[in-house]
C-alpha cells in the first residue's frame, strides 16, 4: 500500500467542485480545500507507486481547473 | 483606532500611511532588517520579525488593536497572521496574490473578514488614465456595485438643472458632489450642475451606461472597472 500528499493549485475559484471532483477519484482517501499557495491537499492510498503516478497526473491533473500539483509520497 | 499591519513592503507600507495621515495608530511587523530600518526611519513603529508567529504579533500589542491587515506577498503568512488575530478578537484583512483566490477566501476563510487583491484596483487606475474622458471609475464595491466619477458636459441633459431635479436609475446612487475645481462633498438639493462639476455615483454595472448618458451626455462604453 502506498500512500502520498497531492498539492494541487488551482486557476479558479470554484474550489468546491474540485473537491467535489478529487473526490470522486479512485483511490483518493480525502481532500481539503487549504490555506496557502496550493489550494487542495489531496490525500490518495493506492496499491503501487505507479498508481499514484495514475492518480495524481492524470487524473487530478486532467480536472478543469487544476493549474498544477506536487505529490509526495509518504515513507513511513 | 488601533491597526498591526504585517509586511511593510509596497502595499503594507501605503496602507499604514494613509492611515496614519487619517490619525490612527499603525504598528508594523516587517521581517527584512533592511526594511524595517527604512520604515522606522519614515516615523513608524516597526517590529522586526516573522508576522506569522503569535508572540511577535503580541509584542506589535495585537491584545489591544483594531484590527489585523496581512499584507504581506507571503499568502501562507497572511493567512497565519490572520488566524492569530482574528484568536485575539481583531477584524482581519487579507492580502491575496492570485485573483482567482478572492472567491475560495471569502468563502472558506472564516477568520477573515476581508480580502484585498490589490491588483485589482491598480488595473482600474491604469484603465481610468488610459480611457481618459468624462467617467472615472473609483472603486469596485461588490462584483456588480461600481462607484464612478462622471464628470458634467456641455452636452450633458441635466446642464442647468438642480440636483433636486436630477433623476436616477433606480440602482443607482448620487454619493458626492463638487462644483468644478473644488472638492467633493455632500450632495445638496439646491445646486446646479454646470460643466466641469463631478458626481460620484454608486451603481450598478447594468445602469452604468444610462448614468453616463444622464450626467455627462454621450453614450458609450458603460462599465469602467470591471477589471
Amino acid at each position: 500500500m502506498v500512500t502520498a500528499y497531492v498539492m494541487v493549485k488551482a486557476h479558479t475559484g470554484n474550489a468546491n467542485k474540485l473537491r467535489d471532483d478529487i473526490a470522486a477519484i479512485d483511490g483518493v482517501e480525502n481532500v481539503h480545500i487549504v490555506a496557502g499557495d496550493f489550494d487542495l491537499i489531496a490525500k490518495v492510498s493506492v496499491g503501487s507507486p505507479a498508481e499514484v503516478k495514475e492518480v495524481a497526473a492524470s487524473e487530478i491533473q486532467n480536472i478543469q481547473g487544476v493549474e498544477d500539483t506536487q505529490t509526495y509520497v509518504a515513507m513511513d | 483606532m488601533q491597526f498591526v499591519i504585517v509586511g511593510a513592503g509596497r502595499v503594507g507600507l501605503r496602507t499604514a500611511r494613509v492611515l496614519r495621515e487619517a490619525d490612527h495608530e499603525v504598528v508594523l511587523v516587517e521581517t527584512d532588517p533592511t526594511t524595517a530600518e527604512r520604515v522606522r526611519e519614515d516615523g513608524f513603529e516597526v517590529l522586526e520579525g516573522d508576522g506569522s508567529v503569535e508572540d511577535v504579533l503580541l509584542q506589535a500589542d495585537l491584545e489591544s488593536a483594531d484590527a489585523l491587515g496581512a499584507l504581506t506577498g507571503d499568502l501562507n503568512n497572511n493567512f497565519v497572521a490572520c488566524m492569530v488575530a482574528k484568536h485575539y478578537g481583531c477584524r482581519t484583512v487579507l492580502r491575496i496574490d492570485e485573483d482567482y483566490r478572492e472567491e475560495i477566501y471569502r468563502k472558506y476563510a472564516s477568520d477573515v473578514d476581508e480580502v484585498v487583491y490589490p491588483e485589482r484596483l491598480g488595473a482600474i487606475v491604469a484603465k481610468n488614465a488610459l480611457v481618459g474622458g468624462n467617467s472615472r471609475a473609483v472603486a469596485d464595491i461588490h462584483q456588480n456595485l461600481q462607484m464612478v466619477e462622471f464628470t458634467v458636459t456641455p452636452r450633458s441633459p441635466m446642464r442647468g438643472y438642480s440636483i433636486s431635479e436630477l433623476e436616477l436609475p433606480a440602482n443607482a446612487e448620487l454619493l458626492a458632489f463638487g462644483k468644478k475645481g473644488e472638492p467633493v462633498d455632500v450632495p445638496r438639493d439646491d445646486v446646479s450642475l454646470e460643466p466641469g462639476d463631478e458626481l460620484i455615483v454608486l451603481a450598478d454595472f447594468d445602469v452604468l451606461g444610462d448614468v453616463r448618458s444622464i450626467i455627462v451626455g454621450d453614450t458609450g462604453r458603460a462599465a469602467l472597472g470591471g477589471a
